[in-house]
């Protein structure tokens, strides 16, 4: 999730309401349930929402085609800002929506970049 | 002041440990829809659902589990577990139009679930797998009706 959150050692606050109220959209830092291990939690920005076309390039350091797909009902299209280094919807396809666990909104920890995030 | 506090606190402390219950222990679902006949009726089954087994990953094939929709994910589900990851599992990809099957292995992370009416369903066959995040607890008794109250019945052959 690089640039946005450091590689270790961030400290975020998480609130659980707007995954619940379906006030989530696309751009938001959220956590979610891994859907290939339910044991970890992963932490990716929404890029599509329901419904929406997305597309994306699966490996970007060989080559420049993409591919373009509409994001179905009930699920969420995630990718992490690191797009050379990510694992997620362009790798597990997209996420369903109750595997959202909340929004990423502010940082706390390291102190020189506190402050709100997304 | 300390009168009206001593009649709350005790309401607010039982609230507490209903929510706790319910969020992490279980709690009671009332079930409807013709997908799980002949083990649930249409209507009218209330039925315990406990989440230890799926925090500690103790599910098996052959449990009743409840889990969020991939389509709605306001709407929880209830069907019958029938793979877990890496299992393989055939299945009859149209029942009421032909008897083609389809054997799939269950990719890791998620697990296949059947409604036992399999003439009027919609689960994996639909949806595919799901991602074993969604499954919210496992179904272990029934209250009603009366004359199915105790553990559920397993998947008739």
């Amino acid at each position: 999730m690089l640039p946005t959150l450091n590689i270790t050692g961030d400290v975020v606050l998480v609130e659980h309401l707007s995954h619940r109220i379906g006030k989530l959209g696309s751009g938001d830092l959220v956590l979610v349930r891994s859907p290939l291990d339910p044991n970890r939690t992963l932490t990716k920005r929404i890029v599509a929402m329901e419904g929406d076309r997305v597309t994306f390039s699966l490996d970007p350091t060989r080559s420049f085609s993409s591919r373009s797909l509409v994001v179905p009902k009930g699920h969420v299209w995630i990718q992490g800002d690191n797009l050379y280094v990510s694992r997620d919807s362009r790798h597990f396809g997209p996420l369903p929506y109750g595997l959202i666990e909340g929004k990423v909104f502010m940082r706390v920890w390291p102190p020189n970049s506190f402050g709100l995030l997304g | 002041m300390g009168e009206w506090s001593s009649r709350v606190i005790p309401i607010v402390r039982g609230l507490c440990l209903l929510y706790v219950t319910h969020k992490y222990l279980g709690t009671t679902v009332v079930t409807y829809g013709p997908s799980m006949l002949p083990t649930l009726g249409i209507t009218g089954n209330v039925l315990l659902m406990e989440r230890i087994s799926t925090r500690t990953g103790k599910l098996r094939p052959g449990d009743v589990v409840f889990f969020r929709s991939p389509e709605n994910p306001r709407r929880v589900v209830c069907k019958r577990l029938v793979g877990m990851e890496g299992d393989q599992v055939t299945y009859v990809v149209d029942p009421k139009n032909s008897y083609k099957c389809n054997t799939i292995v269950v990719p890791k992370g998620h697990v296949w679930v059947e409604g036992d009416n399999i003439y009027n369903t919609k689960d994996s066959r639909n949806f595919g797998a799901v991602p074993y995040g969604l499954v919210e607890g496992k179904a272990f008794w029934t209250l009603l009706p009366r004359r199915d109250f105790g553990s559920l019945a397993p998947k008739p052959k």
